[in-house]
C-alpha cells in the first residue's frame, strides 16, 4: 500500500499561515514530530508520495524522502490517499480493504482509499482530478475523523501530544551526560535524555507534571529550568532558559529567556530574556533580546487572530501568542500583542509600543510602519547567510519558493505599506 | 511647478528636518546630511509619494548622494511616464 499525502486547497492553507506558505501543512509540527511523521507511523505504509501546492513543489523535492507532484505514484499498488490535516491519533481507517472514499459533512475529501483494481477507472491526469473521480465513481462513506482547523490547534494540543509521543517513543533514563549537582523533580521514568546530550551542573528537570524528553546533541546550560511536558529537539541549546510547560523546541535551536506551551521549529534563534508562550515559530527566525509576546489578554477574553490581515478569526482560546512565519528578525525590545501575525521574512524594529497585530509578509516594520524597507533581496542575503552559518544552502529553488511567496502576499503588503505612507505624510 | 531638483530637496529637508536651502546636489545623504539606514528607507518612499513612481529598492537605496537622486527619479519618471519639471 502506498500513503500519498495531498496538501490542502490554499483557502484551507490559509488557516495555517504563516507556517504554511513554504511548507505542506504535514511538514507543521505538534509533540516531537511533525504532522506527516505521525501520520505515516500510525497507518504504517510502505511508501509514501507527496503533492503540494506547484509553486513548492521544486523545493519541497531536496528535502522530501518520496515522490512529490508525480501522478506516476497513481498506478501499480493499492493507494491510501490523506488529507493531512486529519490527526493522526485518531485515524482509525484500515490501510487496507476495498475501495472507499471518506467525506466530512461538507462533503470534502479526507480519505481516499483505492484498490489497485479500482485505479483504471480512475483519471490520473493530475491529484485533484484523480480524487474528484474517486469521489464519484467509489463508494462514499461520511466521517467524523477529527481534523485541524486552525495553526493554533497545534499549539493548544501539544502538551497533550508530548505526552503521548514520549509514551509511544517507550524511553526514558540518562544515556547523556548530567553533570551533577543537578536535580531531577517527578518520576525518573518521565525523563530521557539521549545520547550525546549534556545537561549542565545547576539545571532544574521537573518532570512532576509531564515528561521531558531531551534529544541528541543538546546542551542545556546552568540555571535552566525545563518543566515537562517538554521534548527539546536535537543539538538544540537552552541557555539559562525558563523552560516552561508544553515547549517542543528545535532541531538547532538556541532558546534562552522565558518560554511556555510553545512549539519552535528548527534553526530557530531566541538567544536571550523575554517572554515567549503560546507561540508557533518557523525556522530560521531570530528574536532579539528581550522580545516579548502577549498570551492572554486583560480581560481574559479568547483571542483573535487576523490570518489574512481583514479578518479576525476568534481562537475560542483564552491563551494564543504569536504566530511567526519563517525567517522572521525581531529586533531587541520587540513587543508583540496578544495573537500577533508575524508574515514570513519580515523584519521588525521595535518602536516601544506593541507592534500592530498583522504584519505582512516581507514587510520591513520601522519607525512604527511597514514599508518596503531595503527589499526583497537584502532579505534574501541575510536568509542565505543564516543558513550558511548552520552549514544549510539557500538554494534558487528556494528563492522560487520565496519570490512566490513574495508574489501570493503582495495585496497585504501593498496595502500595508500604504497604509505606512499616509502615517509618514501626516508626521 | 518645481522642479525635480527643488522637489528632492524638499523631501530631503522634510525627512531629515533640514532646511532646504542647505541642501547642496553634492551632498551624501549619510555623510552629509547625517541619513541613518531606517530614515534611507523613508526617504525612498517619501520620493515615490512626491513623484508617484515605485522604484527599485536596491538601485534607489544604492544612490548616495542628492544629485544623482535627482538623475535616478528623472529617469525613473520618463521610465514610468510620469512628467517632470526638469
Amino acid at each position: 500500500m502506498r500513503l500519498i499525502l495531498v496538501d490542502s486547497p490554499d483557502e484551507v492553507r490559509g488557516n495555517f499561515y504563516p507556517l504554511a506558505l513554504s511548507r505542506p501543512l504535514w511538514e507543521l509540527r505538534c509533540g516531537f514530530s511533525s504532522l506527516g511523521e505521525k501520520l505515516t507511523a500510525r497507518i504504517g505504509a510502505g511508501s509514501v508520495a507527496y503533492f503540494v501546492p506547484d509553486y513548492m513543489a521544486a523545493s519541497y523535492r531536496a528535502k522530501a524522502e518520496g515522490p512529490v507532484n508525480d501522478v506516476s505514484v497513481l498506478k501499480g499498488d493499492d493507494l491510501l490517499i490523506v488529507d493531512p490535516r486529519i490527526k493522526a491519533d485518531g485515524f482509525n481507517v484500515p490501510a487496507g480493504g476495498p475501495s472507499e472514499v471518506g467525506l466530512d459533512e461538507q462533503g470534502n475529501v479526507l480519505y481516499a482509499r483505492v484498490a489497485e483494481a479500482d485505479l483504471a477507472k480512475l483519471a490520473k491526469d493530475d491529484i485533484g482530478q484523480f480524487i474528484e473521480s474517486a469521489k464519484a465513481k467509489l463508494p462514499n462513506v461520511t466521517t467524523a475523523l477529527p481534523t485541524w482547523k486552525y495553526i493554533w490547534d497545534l499549539i493548544l494540543a501539544n502538551s497533550d501530544q508530548i505526552k503521548a509521543d514520549f509514551a509511544t517513543a517507550g524511553r526514558n533514563g540518562v544515556e547523556g551526560v548530567v553533570e551533577e549537582p543537578s536535580a531531577v523533580r517527578g518520576d525518573k521514568k518521565d525523563v530521557y535524555i539521549a545520547p550525546g546530550a549534556k545537561v549542565h551542573p545547576m539545571v532544574v528537570i521537573d518532570a512532576e507534571h509531564g515528561p521531558i524528553y531531551i534529544d541528541e546533541g543538546v546542551e542545556v546550560h546552568p540555571f535552566s529550568r525545563i518543566e515537562g511536558p517538554c521534548y527539546i529537539g536535537k543539538d538544540s541549546i537552552l541557555l539559562g532558559a525558563k523552560c516552561r510547560e508544553g515547549n517542543s523546541i528545535g532541531p538547532v535551536c538556541r532558546v534562552g529567556g522565558e518560554v511556555e506551551e510553545s512549539i519552535i521549529h528548527g534553526y530557530s534563534n531566541k538567544y536571550h530574556d523575554g517572554f515567549l508562550g503560546h507561540a508557533y515559530v518557523g525556522e530560521w527566525v531570530n528574536l532579539g533580546a528581550l522580545t516579548t509576546n502577549s498570551d492572554l489578554k486583560n480581560d481574559y477574553s479568547c483571542v483573535e487572530v487576523m490570518l489574512d490581515g481583514r479578518r479576525s478569526i476568534n481562537t475560542g482560546s483564552t491563551k494564543v501568542g504569536s504566530l511567526i512565519g519563517d525567517h522572521v528578525k525581531t529586533s531587541i525590545g520587540t513587543l508583540l500583542n496578544t495573537g500577533s501575525y508575524l508574515g514570513a521574512m519580515a523584519i521588525i524594529m521595535a518602536m516601544g509600543k506593541p507592534l500592530p497585530k498583522f504584519i505582512p509578509s516581507f514587510a520591513w516594520f520601522l519607525e512604527g510602519v511597514v514599508t518596503k524597507g531595503f527589499g526583497k533581496g537584502k532579505l534574501y542575503e541575510t536568509a542565505k547567510t543564516a543558513m550558511g552559518r548552520r552549514g544549510c544552502r539557500w538554494t534558487d529553488d528556494k528563492q522560487d519558493m520565496w519570490d512566490a511567496v513574495f508574489e501570493m502576499t503582495a495585496p497585504m503588503r501593498d496595502k500595508a505599506i500604504k497604509k505606512g505612507r499616509r502615517e509618514m505624510l501626516s508626521r | 511647478m518645481a522642479t525635480v531638483e527643488e522637489r528632492v530637496k524638499a523631501v530631503t529637508a522634510r525627512v531629515l528636518k533640514l532646511d532646504p536651502e542647505e541642501i547642496k546636489p553634492e551632498h551624501s545623504f549619510t555623510v552629509d546630511l547625517g541619513a541613518e539606514s531606517v530614515q534611507s528607507v523613508e526617504l525612498v518612499a517619501m520620493f515615490e509619494e512626491e513623484f508617484g513612481i515605485e522604484m527599485d529598492e536596491d538601485a534607489a537605496l544604492s544612490v548616495e548622494t542628492v544629485g544623482k537622486a535627482v538623475e535616478f527619479i528623472a529617469d525613473v519618471c520618463k521610465q514610468q511616464g510620469v512628467e517632470v519639471e526638469q
